[in-house]
């Protein structure tokens, strides 16, 4: 029993502990404001470069990175939500070295807790898209994009799909419209402030979601079930990511797609972790550098053709996959992560409370 | 033996005890500003989370008692009759317990929902819609789940159990019902603690609280939990506000346990129990008890296989019939990509494999300590022994995971140089002690009947402490011993929220390849995964127990073998 109780308070101090700990461990950390001061530490030492990522292309673009740099790397392959939960409970010791995840609101929110390096900027040529995502302070860089939502819908039973938002209130869509649960799918909250944003405020828009649910709105968690609703009937029109829109298309002819105006941009972003030593921050750069390389580009548009790959770019000259439906004629939003996001768990609360019940 | 406490307080108590402590105390974890609040704890008791907990508490209870009462009957049917097949009923048992619960909640799911397969094969049955999709479908998939925990604590217990009570009894003139009503109280420190692990794995469950129970908007506690860290930012303040619920809950069946079992001894089992004698079924009984038997294998393995094979064999997310193996293709052209990505030498199942094996030989090395302590007198120790062991079980692995990197990856840890976060090692810790508490459960039936006097007889004759115990103890446990290995194996092999949260970059297991192709567009090809890891889960079983009845001395397997009567 003694030894019980010994354990116990040897516990209890490594636990609380951190209190103490936790100041000295911050202030030792690196130079957080400054990137360019970096560059040259790398170069003496290759440090192992953690990757915290929920790109389907990811392996191939850390194989890809090492082989033309020589700098290793060690992939954490997650769902965005395991990466953050990570990241949030490790932050007064934290270990990964970037974040690759779809979603500027958490970056935001991470950069709003200080966790992220500011002012890093890759010398690149952005396009239109890549500017419009890109952050002031420059916490974390776009390496793609893709819209929320996309309209998929069965070919066979729509002959001509809604065309506005309002459309999908009139009864002719009554209990055929799908979508996702915010708290089960990452690009789903970006999705609902953004028609919040458009419309003009948040009540309004949970105006609207309200009279979506009076008109049978369905929710299934994630990209995959909603699609999976439409192809087996279940529903005619489905609101999910364009990527997973698109490649369910690639393997189904009886899906069509089509954008209803305006959608959201959801940038594919990379943060630096704020506390990495000084040499993996200036690792983390050049794999930046390297993603929006043209070399880089080619992985990513290769890694995950049915998935991922399926994403317009943000550089000038690199063009989209040829089965991605121009953007020539569609009005795209960008919603303000740093306003947006700090609202992600109120909104998503209320839209579970109130929508998905 | 101290050592034994260290490791328990260090690997169970100590990231247990971290996580909780954020539900009162933020600052000390740096997630929030409060030194001391209740705020969270009175969070947790109110509006939504109430209403989960509450509903986590009664479905918990009613699948316990499922578990039971299905569990009991098939396990004395295969102990003690001819059942017709009763060979290969523990084998498909352990197939039960091998199933995340995801994969039957799943496969129902498909079957029974609006435009499901039933409604397409012309079946317009829209009470089974209801009656699945809500709280009795909830109670039926964990109650099914429950099921092989019972059926393997009254196995190993009835094992144990010689044919001399019943004989007793019988000779005596009671009737076979009064013989039975004999033998259940011998039986009880089995049925309790049956109960007490089905309680306690159902309200930790999240499988079917993140499927089945949120498509039919029946919100459970553990998804609740899962929903306050799934925010972002995460509250972990309030995840941790909810995991006190939880331990508090599992209080509940240990306390009944302890208050039935007080003061009384269940050592039944000694050098000199007999075996036991089948009972020969014949006519309707006979048909009736295979019936009901069949029965409860169709519902819990045919409906759940048949989802997730056919899942696994439509191309395009189940939009037609028809059949290809083209997921299957897709899945070895993405493992050679993986392996021509430098995904290293391993694949996710090979690693997972080794993983189980690993964690399963420690596990069962510390449950069967544990065990033992549990079956003693009760002191204070084992009294804390035992909740802490049932508490850790109904946290479940998402609270678990994120008390490791709260309790390892502290500042100071680093600065005395142990990094244990994102490694191998502290993967397999944390496997192992999540692993631990079920397994000593499942051993504690078998342990209790052990008499001192097999050791004692051994000593006796001069043998060491070490060949006493291989020689007086092992055989008798060895059956029990080499199904907790399996339980933990086939645990560990598909094991998803601790390795989400701490697997070592680099190293992916299984259950993150196959989430990761669930979770992404490859829902098909994850499926493909998840039923070729159950097969060569089942294959590892088949080859264990094959193995066990190849080497094992023949007097080793008649310990609870049974002869014709």
């Amino acid at each position: 029993m003694a030894g019980l109780a010994g354990a116990c308070a040897l516990a209890l101090t490594a636990c609380s502990s951190s209190s103490s700990s936790s100041g000295p461990a911050a202030a030792a950390s690196s130079p957080a404001g400054s990137s360019s001061a970096t560059a040259s530490a790398a170069a003496a030492s290759k440090v192992t470069l953690v990757v915290y990522s929920a790109q389907g292309y990811d392996s191939a673009m850390t194989k890809a990175f090492t082989q033309a740099t020589g700098i290793p790397v060690k992939l954490d392959d997650n769902s965005t939500g395991p990466l953050l939960t990570q990241i949030e409970a490790s932050k007064n010791n934290p270990n990964w070295g970037l974040l690759w995840v779809d979603g500027a609101t958490a970056f935001a929110g991470l950069d709003t807790q200080g966790l992220l390096l500011k002012g890093f900027e890759p010398s690149v040529a952005w396009n239109s898209l890549g500017t419009q995502s890109l952050p002031a302070d420059k916490s974390y860089t776009p390496t793609g994009v893709t819209l929320m939502a996309a309209l998929a819908y069965n070919k066979n039973k729509v002959k001509s799909p809604p065309t506005t938002w309002q459309q999908l209130l009139e009864p002719q869509w009554k209990g055929q419209v799908g979508m996702n649960d915010p708290s089960q799918s990452g690009p789903t909250f970006p999705f609902i402030a953004g028609m919040m944003n458009y419309l003009g405020g948040v009540s309004a828009g949970q105006t609207y979601f309200t009279k979506l649910k009076t008109n049978g709105l369905v929710i299934h968690p994630t990209n995959g079930p909603t699609l999976q609703a439409l192809t087996s009937g279940q529903i005619n029109l489905a609101l999910v990511q364009s990527s997973a829109a698109i490649g369910a298309a690639l393997g189904d002819k009886n899906i069509g797609i089509s954008y209803l105006h305006p959608v959201t941009l959801l940038p594919s972003a990379i943060g630096i972790d704020a506390k990495a030593p000084a040499a993996e921050q200036a690792e983390a750069e050049k794999f930046i550098e390297f993603v929006l390389s043209p070399a880089g580009q080619k992985v990513m548009q290769s890694g995950d053709p049915t998935g991922d790959s399926l994403y317009y770019p943000v550089i000038q000259g690199v063009s989209p996959l040829a089965s991605l439906p121009s953007l020539a004629s569609t009005t795209t939003q960008t919603i303000n992560p740093y306003t947006w996001g700090p609202q992600e768990a109120t909104i998503n609360t209320w839209f579970d409370a109130n929508i998905v019940r | 033996m101290p050592l034994f406490w260290l490791l328990l307080a260090a690997f169970i108590l100590a990231p247990c005890a971290c996580f909780l402590l954020l539900a009162v105390s933020p600052r000390l974890f740096s997630q929030g500003s409060q030194w001391f609040t209740l705020t969270y704890l009175h969070q947790a008791l109110t509006g939504g989370t109430a209403t989960a907990i509450v509903n986590s508490l009664w479905v918990s209870s009613a699948a316990a008692l499922v578990g039971i009462a299905v569990g009991f009957p098939i396990a004395w049917l295969v102990s003690r009759t001819t059942l017709p097949g009763r060979r290969f009923v523990s084998g498909a048992m352990w197939l039960v317990l091998l199933l995340p619960s995801w994969l039957p909640a799943l496969g129902w799911e498909r079957i029974v929902q609006p435009d499901g397969v039933m409604y397409r094969l012309g079946l317009d049955w829209p009470f089974v819609t209801h009656l699945i999709m809500g709280p009795s479908g909830v109670v039926l998939l964990l109650g099914l789940r429950c099921v092989p925990f019972s059926f393997l604590a009254i196995t190993a217990a009835l094992a144990g159990l010689g044919q001399e009570f019943e004989d007793a009894a019988r000779v005596h003139g009671a009737s076979r019902a009064a013989a039975m009503r004999l033998i259940i109280p011998i039986l009880a420190p089995a049925i309790w603690s049956a109960l007490a692990i089905g309680f306690a794995e159902s309200i930790s469950d999240f499988g079917v609280a993140a499927t089945l129970a949120y498509n039919s908007n029946f919100p459970l506690a553990t998804y609740q939990l899962y929903a306050a860290i799934g925010n972002f930012p995460p509250s972990f303040p309030l995840a941790a506000g909810m995991g006190w619920l939880l331990v508090a809950a599992v209080a509940i069946p240990l306390a009944l346990q302890a208050r039935a079992l007080r003061g009384r001894s269940y050592a039944v089992l000694s050098g000199r129990t007999r075996q036991a004698v089948r009972r020969e079924l014949r006519g309707r009984s006979r048909a009736l008890a295979t019936a009901g038997v069949a029965l409860f294998f169709v519902v819990a393995l045919g409906v759940p296989g048949f989802g997730a094979v056919s899942a696994s064999l439509l191309a395009d997310y189940g939009g037609s019939f028809s059949l290809t193996l083209a997921n299957y293709h897709a899945l070895f052209a993405q493992t050679n990509l993986a392996a021509a990505a430098g995904g290293g030498l391993l694949s996710p199942l090979e690693r997972s494999l080794g993983y189980g094996a690993i964690t399963a030989t420690i596990t069962v090395t510390g449950g069967f300590i544990a065990a033992r302590l549990l079956a003693r007198r009760r002191t204070k120790a084992t009294g804390a022994l035992d909740f802490l062991l049932l508490a850790s079980v109904a946290l479940p692995g998402v609270v678990f995971g994120a008390g490791y990197i709260f309790a390892y990856n502290l500042p100071i840890m680093s600065r005395l140089g142990i990094n244990l976060y994102q490694t191998v090692t502290l993967l397999i810790i944390a496997y192992t002690a999540a692993s631990l508490p079920t397994n000593a459960r499942v051993l504690v039936g078998a342990v209790s009947q052990l008499q001192p006097s097999l050791k004692d007889a051994a000593r006796t004759h001069g043998a060491g402490a070490l060949v006493a115990w291989a020689r007086g103890v092992l055989p008798v446990v060895s059956r029990p011993i080499v199904m907790a290995w399996m339980f933990t194996f086939c645990g560990v092999f598909l094991e998803l929220p601790l390795s989400q949260l701490l697997y070592a970059p680099g190293s992916p297991p299984a259950s993150i390849a196959i989430e990761d192709n669930l979770s992404t567009y490859h829902f098909g090809v994850g499926m493909a995964q998840s039923v070729l890891a159950v097969a060569i889960a089942l294959a590892v079983v088949g080859v264990v127990l094959g193995g066990y009845r190849l080497l094992a001395p023949a007097g080793w397997r008649r310990i609870g073998g049974t002869v014709r009567g």
